[in-house]
């Protein structure tokens, strides 16, 4: 077992890591309409939902751990909402490949080495400046009255850290229960260990 | 390495092989050779590796199943086609002619001459549709296997790995299925792994034995194999010709005073069911009394599984449906015909504690009933394992043990004794036996003539969508296997 | 969604996916540079037409995804009406200010959404996805992992449908369902999405088996059983296309039904 061949991504990462974000894909289709009918409140409770979309990316790199999956999950999400019709059409992609990008790059810092809750968190809260930066451009955020524009931000970020940091840590603790991440992640020393009894 | 490298002459020697997190081997020093043009019958318990075993031979894992496993010297044929276990897992494509395409598209076959070798494969193994681009989920199970066998025949395959390809055909498809195994096998090497044997033995020149740890303990022509280990074969628990006659358990028809006429555990009238808002199957009229064992029978696609689907209320139905219970939810177990889809919890263990924490039972009964479960089903070792992860005989247990550990009062099986071999076969029949014995009117789904010719009360024959016969005295009366063919 | 694309003969079907992904796409960029109102407006307009010649839904469904769409648009803009900076108050209550700069401004975004909500919705309509990725292999030379990797999820899509359908008879069999209150509530919930989460997972490690043992080959070429190639239909797509937005742009300047040419001048 060579280093370098772990992080290659193999036919089972690739279909895995788009299966997961059409799943997300369908999750977020299905969100819109929610998301969308809170808005009219004002109060950005929107905002607080709006961290869910950023899951695809830390939910894939945890439970798979190779560069290039949470930028690969979230833009294949993005792409399967943009192909469901989604409401916001083709501007998805963009939001999906920026935040993708935005993501995977915290993971990189790591060097793929670390996905502990604090840099799952880490890696939502890169996604969310994505997601802002978009924002302020399509958006006209900094158009908000000061007091509106600082509590929509705090609420992306409690939702960003909630929806998209713990949600996805605690759902791949739960799958690592059921044992299918055994066969995603690679084969360690000690499984080679019980050869040579 | 210390063999000849000759060119068509494959296999391993001194295969180490574990599964991640276990802490024994699967194989331990497994040697095997194999050559071309040859005709190989793998057989051994279930659960001993069969399955396994052919992924390392076509190079599957750890290829694509990363497994942790070393060999001393290994070769890999390059052309290879393989059917699984598991229907499921075959196809990769929707529809019938992307299927094949995909394979062709493999093989840089040009654009150009696909349509014309995807019809060429389709007569190959007699697949007739009225046209190719039909979605394979409508396809009866005995139209997928063969579809199955044309997509690797696509790959031109010298070698063709088999693993129990027939396990949930009827034995008409059977019989066909290996006709054309055996058309198309002529001049290519044959592997093939199976629990019933009478249909692959007149083809099959060589024979391998495999015992409960995974080991090879003989290995030879065909007919030296099975009259030399004859009894070996029993204690393994292997299919042979003879292996029913060996079967201690009721050979006559079962008598029929126990059961109770006056009444019924289930009454069915005008009963409709719906799939996807068509209706699927209609029983006029059905009674079934407490303390029969109903077969139901028919052949693949005639409808049994969305009869008793409907029993059990998972598919929207119409008409009449009369139990004698406040809630039968309580007094009637099911067990799926995908053994997959009954398992709810991560490891074994839950899946036989789940019933019996809902009834709150005390944890020391639980482990108790548990423990025997798991003896008496033959699964004690992979007690902490993932349902999912168990061999596909393995799986079909649990499903079973689940269903049957709290004692229902109407137990209703679909397919229990697939993929089983004959020892597991029988120790289910028996367990069924017993609990016909105390009281449990037992309804199955099953195509093995010999189970409803021994046991079965009350033949419910089914096709297309409809009860043909309802013989209330018992398979000898309803008049032997004429419906194989009807 | 077969029943509800009524005419796979329209127009826009037969547009090569990857000239008709592209195109849309980049409609986006075009956009984000536009701050005025009455080209928004136009746009709006205009992009209302194409919809309606070009989209695959069917009447009664194209009606109602229009009306819902403008409802839902302009609630998204609503926190920007409400709450934006401006100096023209209109209206003002407590912490709501509503001035003529931000209705501005909300209008444009909630015009803006509408519009990529119509174009995504043409677009999604009128291409399925067999051939969009084999295009993308093939024109825009995306590897083929990827799209085969794509193409293989979204064939698995209506069975992870059924298998939802397995999982929920799976508890009513098992009696989970029996099961009341606010944990078993819960749990059950947990227990579904984890199931979903685990099936999918074992499906796509299943299908890449499967693929591979047919030699699926992420690296070395290959051939394929659709061909997508071009058609006098792209340029017909280009045109209209092209119609579409100069007269948004040309509209606008002639005919202009706001005052507010840059809704970010103060
Ligand atoms: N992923 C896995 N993790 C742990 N153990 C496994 C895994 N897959 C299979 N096993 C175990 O390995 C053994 C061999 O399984 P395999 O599927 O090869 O059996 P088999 O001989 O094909 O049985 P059957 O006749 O029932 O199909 C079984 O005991 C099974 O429980
Ligand atoms: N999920 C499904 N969706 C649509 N049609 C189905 C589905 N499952 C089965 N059918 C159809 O319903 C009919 C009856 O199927 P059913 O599964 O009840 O047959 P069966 O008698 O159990 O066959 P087998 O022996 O192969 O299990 C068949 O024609 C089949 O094609
Ligand atoms: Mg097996
Ligand atoms: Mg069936």
């Amino acid at each position: 077992m060579s280093k370098g061949k772990n992080t290659i991504l193999n036919l089972t990462d690739i279909l895995v890591t788009i299966v997961i974000a059409l799943v997300f894909g369908l999750v977020f289709r299905l969100m819109g309409p929610v998301y969308d009918l809170v808005q009219p409140l004002g109060l950005h409770l929107d905002a607080l939902l709006y961290g869910i979309w950023f899951i695809a990316a830390p939910f894939a790199a945890l439970l798979i751990r190779k560069p290039g999956v949470a930028f690969l999950a979230e833009t294949a999400a993005a792409l399967a909402e943009m192909l469901f019709a989604g409401s916001g059409g083709i501007v998805n992609l963009y939001y999906g490949l920026l935040q993708g990008a935005f993501s995977e790059a915290v993971f990189a810092i790591w060097r793929y080495k670390k996905f502990s809750v604090s840099v799952v968190s880490l890696s939502a809260f890169a996604a969310l400046i994505a997601s802002i930066i978009l924002d302020a451009g399509y958006a006209y955020l900094p158009m908000l009255a000061g007091w509106n524009l600082i509590l929509y931000l705090i609420f992306r970020i409690i939702g960003a850290i909630l929806l998209s940091g713990l949600l996805p840590y605690v759902l791949v603790k739960g799958l690592e229960k059921t044992g299918v991440t055994q066969s995603l992640r690679p084969v360690t020393k000690e499984d080679y260990d019980v050869l040579d009894k | 390495m210390s063999l000849t490298n000759k060119e068509d002459r494959w296999g391993v020697e001194k295969l180490r092989l574990a599964f991640p997190k276990k802490n024994t081997m699967l194989f331990k020093d497994v040697s095997f050779h194999f050559e071309a043009k040859e005709k190989i019958l793998l057989l051994g318990p279930s659960g001993c590796g069969k399955s396994t075993f052919l992924h390392v031979l076509s190079g599957l894992a750890p290829k694509s199943i990363e497994l942790p496993m070393r060999t001393k010297w290994k070769r890999i044929p390059e052309r290879w086609g393989y059917i699984f276990q598991d229907p499921e897992t075959q196809f990769c494509m929707p529809y019938v002619d992307e299927e094949i395409a995909f394979v062709l598209e493999n093989r840089r076959i040009p654009r150009v001459r696909m349509p014309q070798l995807i019809q060429y494969y389709l007569d190959l193994v007699q697949l007739k549709l009225q046209n190719s681009h039909q979605l394979i989920r409508t396809l009866s199970g005995g139209m997928k296997q063969r579809l199955a066998i044309a997509s690797i025949l696509a790959l031109e395959p010298e070698i063709l790995f088999l693993d129990e390809p027939t396990a949930l055909l009827d034995p008409e498809g059977t019989e066909t299925l290996w006709q054309t195994v055996r058309r198309i096998g002529h001049d290519r090497t044959l592997i093939i792994v199976e629990h019933k044997i009478d249909h692959v033995l007149d083809f099959i020149d060589r024979v391998v034995l495999f015992n409960a740890d995974g080991e090879i303990f003989a290995d030879g022509p065909k007919n030296d194999i099975l009259t030399r280990y004859k009894s070996k074969l029993d204690a393994f628990g292997i299919w042979h010709p003879d292996a029913w006659a060996g079967y201690s358990g009721r050979k006559e028809l079962q008598n029929t005073d126990s059961i109770d006429r006056d009444s019924p555990v289930l009454t069915l009238k005008h009963f409709v069911v719906y799939r996807q808002k068509k209706a699927q199957f209609t029983a006029e009229q059905l009674t079934i009394f407490r303390g029969e064992w109903v077969a139901i029978i028919g052949r693949n696609g005639a409808g049994k599984s969305t009869l008793i689907e409907g029993i059990m209320g998972l598919l929207r139905s119409n008409g009449q449906i009369q139990w004698p219970f406040k809630k039968p939810e309580d007094h009637v177990q099911f067990v799926f015909q995908n053994p997959e889809h009954q398992f709810i919890t991560d490891t074994v263990e839950d899946e036989l504690a789940f019933s019996l924490r809902i009834q709150k039972l005390s944890d020391d009964e639980i482990e108790h009933r548990v423990s025997r479960q798991l003896e008496k089903y033959d699964l004690k070792n992979e007690r902490l394992q993932h349902p999912f992860q168990l061999s596909t005989g393995q799986k079909r247990r649990l499903s079973v043990a689940s269903a049957m550990i709290n004692h229902p009062d109407v137990l209703i099986l679909d397919e229990p004794t697939f993929g089983q071999d004959a020892r597991n076969t029988f120790a289910l029949l028996d367990l069924f036996q017993q609990l016909q014995n105390e009281g449990t009117t037992i309804v199955m789904v099953t195509h093995e003539m010999e189970i409803v010719r021994r046991f079965a009360t009350h033949v419910v024959h089914v096709d297309g969508g409809r009860i043909i016969k309802d013989d209330c005295d018992g398979y000898k009366q309803s008049g032997g296997a004429e419906w194989v063919t009807s | 969604m077969g029943d509800i694309i009524a005419n796979r003969g329209k127009l826009f079907f037969k547009v090569n996916p990857s000239l008709k992904f592209l195109l849309t796409s980049s409609l986006f960029i075009l956009y984000l540079f536009v701050h005025n109102l009455n080209t928004m407006i136009w746009a709006s307009v205009f992009f209302l037409v194409l919809y309606v010649f070009a989209c695959g839904l069917s009447g009664k469904w194209s009606f109602g995804f229009v009306l819902l769409t403008l409802i839902l648009s302009l609630f998204s803009a609503s926190a920007m009406i409400l709450f934006g900076k401006g100096n023209t108050v209109i209206f003002h209550y407590s912490l709501i200010m509503m001035t003529q700069e931000s209705l501005a401004r909300g209008i444009m975004l909630g015009l803006r959404t509408f519009c990529f909500s119509l174009i995504g919705m043409v677009f999604a309509t009128t291409t399925l996805p067999v051939p969009f990725f084999y295009s993308l292999m093939q024109q825009l030379k995306v590897p083929v992992r990827y799209a085969y990797g794509c193409l293989a999820a979204f064939r698995m899509l209506p069975v992870m449908g059924e298998e939802l359908g397995h999982i929920r008879q799976a508890m009513r069999v098992r009696g989970m369902a029996n099961q009341h209150g606010v944990k078993a509530f819960s749990n059950k919930m947990i227990r579904y999405l984890l199931m979903m989460l685990a099936q999918s997972i074992r499906r796509a490690q299943r299908t890449a088996i499967a693929m591979e043992a047919k030699r699926f080959s992420m690296t070395e070429a290959r051939t394929y059983y659709y061909e997508i190639g071009w058609s006098v239909y792209d340029l017909y797509f280009l045109f209209i296309l092209l119609i579409t937005v100069t007269s948004g742009f040309i509209c606008s300047s002639l005919f202009p039904v706001t005052p507010f040419t840059n809704v970010l001048d103060h």
